[in-house]
This record gives structure tokens, sequence and C-alpha cells, in this order.
């Protein structure tokens, strides 16, 4: 009874945005015309939460300072030995990892396209947006 | 198109705000409208993402993009209706439908790596080396060529092997392989004499975009 009247309070008090209350709209709609199964959105909702994302790419990348052979693999062929760890799947098919020196950096942009290695990096939104393509100079 | 989304070289638009773990969504509405999309199962919506006119799609956040180009998407193909997608409650005539993405697929859905290379031997016009530059084409639909790359010369550097044209993908259902090729250009070919001469820039570029320098 309490949980239920704290969480009638927290409707008081927070009024959704704009985008929040079109989006729970839609995903009622959807549900309601049986196009979607509100079971199947918690999964995908969990998973994008908690499973994938850059901790499992920073993983990687410690494993590669600390194993100079694990790097080696990984420099050859990023997919198989980023698969290792188990981690696979969206837009994961064809991976290569570049590696930065005192004399190159590399930066990654995610240009017209929108993820890149879900599992290792996650949805990197504000990748998307390119701006002027200038790397820094020689540091 | 020639689309605002086409952002690479345009100035005036701020700074990039890098965040140190930065979250993945910032709102809870935001992971829920991206598994919207994957369980609606609507296919691709890069071509509804673009065409929201520019003064919208830089006023939106990104998820918002992505809500506008699905709800742009479900009415086209008459999934749904302008008026159900505001009153929020579907049409009391509609039939119910079978959901595309059951639990089950959904648990495993995101680590199957999809195989959009496509095993088949296919002769490259391009190779490792040549010089090529970038066609003058301007096409009103979905391309993964972007503008800065028009009219300049690059050199193969790698070829990624065969796959599908994504730009013929939204026009019609016929497939349309071809290579892939790693395009090295010198920061100096795209963006000008002031640019570093230290700096490249490496593109994928699909066959139909290049041509002979």
């Amino acid at each position: 009874m309490s949980q239920r009247n704290s969480d009638n309070a927290q409707d008081h008090t927070d009024v959704p945005s704009d985008p929040a209350l079109r989006v729970k709209a839609l995903e009622s709609l959807l549900i309601e015309k049986g196009l979607v199964d509100p079971a199947a959105l918690d999964v995908l909702v969990d998973t994008y939460e908690n499973r994938v994302g850059p901790r499992n790419g920073a993983q990687v990348v410690a494993r590669a300072w600390v194993d100079s052979a694990y790097k080696q693999r990984l420099l050859d062929d990023g997919t198989a030995a980023i698969a290792e760890f188990g981690f696979s799947g969206g837009q994961g098919e064809k991976l290569t990892v570049v590696e930065n020196t005192p004399s190159v950096h590399n930066v990654i942009v995610l240009y017209l396209v929108f993820v890149l290695s879900l599992a290792c990096i996650g949805l990197a939104a504000n990748l998307v947006q390119v701006r002027a393509l200038s790397l820094s100079d020689g540091d | 198109m020639n689309g605002i989304h086409d952002m690479g070289g345009m100035q005036g638009l701020g700074e990039i705000g890098y965040k140190e773990n930065e979250p993945g969504f910032h709102e809870p509405w935001e992971v829920r409208a991206f598994a919207l999309v994957q369980a609606v199962r609507s296919g691709g919506l890069r071509p509804y993402i673009e065409r929201i006119p520019a003064a919208d799609y830089l006023r939106m956040s990104y998820y918002e993009r992505w809500y506008t180009a699905l709800v742009a998407r479900l009415i086209e193909r008459g999934v749904v209706t302008r008026a159900e997608v505001e009153r929020g409650q579907a049409d009391p005539a509609s039939v119910k439908a079978t959901p595309a993405l059951t639990p089950a697929v959904a648990r495993e859905l995101l680590f199957r790596t999809p195989q959009t290379e496509q095993n088949i031997e296919l002769t490259p016009r391009f190779h490792v080396g040549d010089r090529v530059c970038g066609r003058n084409i301007h096409p009103t639909t979905h391309t993964r060529m972007p503008r800065y790359t028009r009219g300049k010369t690059g050199v193969v550097e790698r070829d990624r092997g065969v796959f599908n044209l994504p730009d013929s993908e939204h026009v019609s259902a016929e497939p349309k392989l071809q290579h892939v090729y790693l395009i090295h250009y010198t920061a100096h070919e795209l963006w000008g004499e002031e640019a570093s001469v230290h700096d490249s820039l490496y593109i994928d570029m699909r066959e139909d975009y290049l041509e002979p320098a």
C-alpha cells in the first residue's frame, strides 16, 4: 500500500517531458495493437541498460595492456579476439582494432551510421554528430 | 540526400561535449524508444531520420529522431495511423497483430552476429594503391557517401569485401552487391591547405561512389 502511494507521489511531482509522453503513448499503442510484446521489450531494455556497453570494451583493452600475445591477436583479428570474451553480435561482425602510439592518434568517427560494436561500445549517440574533422596536430 | 545529417566539415555547430562515463541513455524514455524500434522489426530507419526537416533535426535529441523516424515509417507503411499515434490508442476497428519479436528471440537478438558480408566472387573495379575520386552524385534518397568526398581524390588502402549497397536497399528489393574499399584521404585534400599535414581520414566507400582519378 505504501509502495503504491509513493508511486503516485512520484507521478505528481515529476512531470514527464514531451518525448517521454510521446514514447509512452507509442509503446501503449503498439502493445495494444499486438505489434509489440511487452515482455520482449523489457528484455531489450534490460540488455541495453545492463549487458552491453563500454565496460565490455574496457575489459578487452585492459587485457591487451597486460597480455602482449592477446594484444597481437586483437590487432590481427579484432572480431575473433573480442569474441574470446564472449562479446559478439550487433555491428561487431568485422572489427578492426588500431593502436594509438606516441606518433599516431586514431579517432573513430561514426558517420551516417549509428552503432559500432554494440557489445563493446554500446550506443555512442554523441559520436554520430560529426563536426569539422581535424585531428590534433602532433601531440 | 544532401541533408542536414551529413555534417562533416560543417562549422558553427559548437563544441562536441565529451563527458566522462557518459551513460548510454540520458533518460528512461530513450532506452524505451530504442527498444521499441528493435521490437517492432520495422526495418531501416536511416532514410526517415535523414528526411526530418533540418530545423527540427537540429533541435531534436538523438533518440527523439529515432522516435520521429519510427512513427514516420510505421505511418507510411500503414501499420498505424497518425490519429492513433496522437491518441496513443488503437483505432477501434483495427485487428490485433502478432508481435514480431518474442522474449526468447529478444534475449539472443543482440548477440547474434549478422552476416552482411557476401560470400560471392565479384571482380573488383579497384585495387590497393589505386587513386580514386569521389563521384559527383546527388541522390535524393539515402546514401552512405558523405558530401565532403565528392570530387576528392584518395588512395585505396584496403578491399573490405563484397556487400549490398545500402543506397538501393531502400529503393528496391533488388540486391546490388559490390566491393567496399577503405579509402585514404589526406586532410589537405578534404579540408584545405590550412589542415594539418599530419592528419588523414580513412573511410569505407562503396564501389558505386568512386571513379578512377
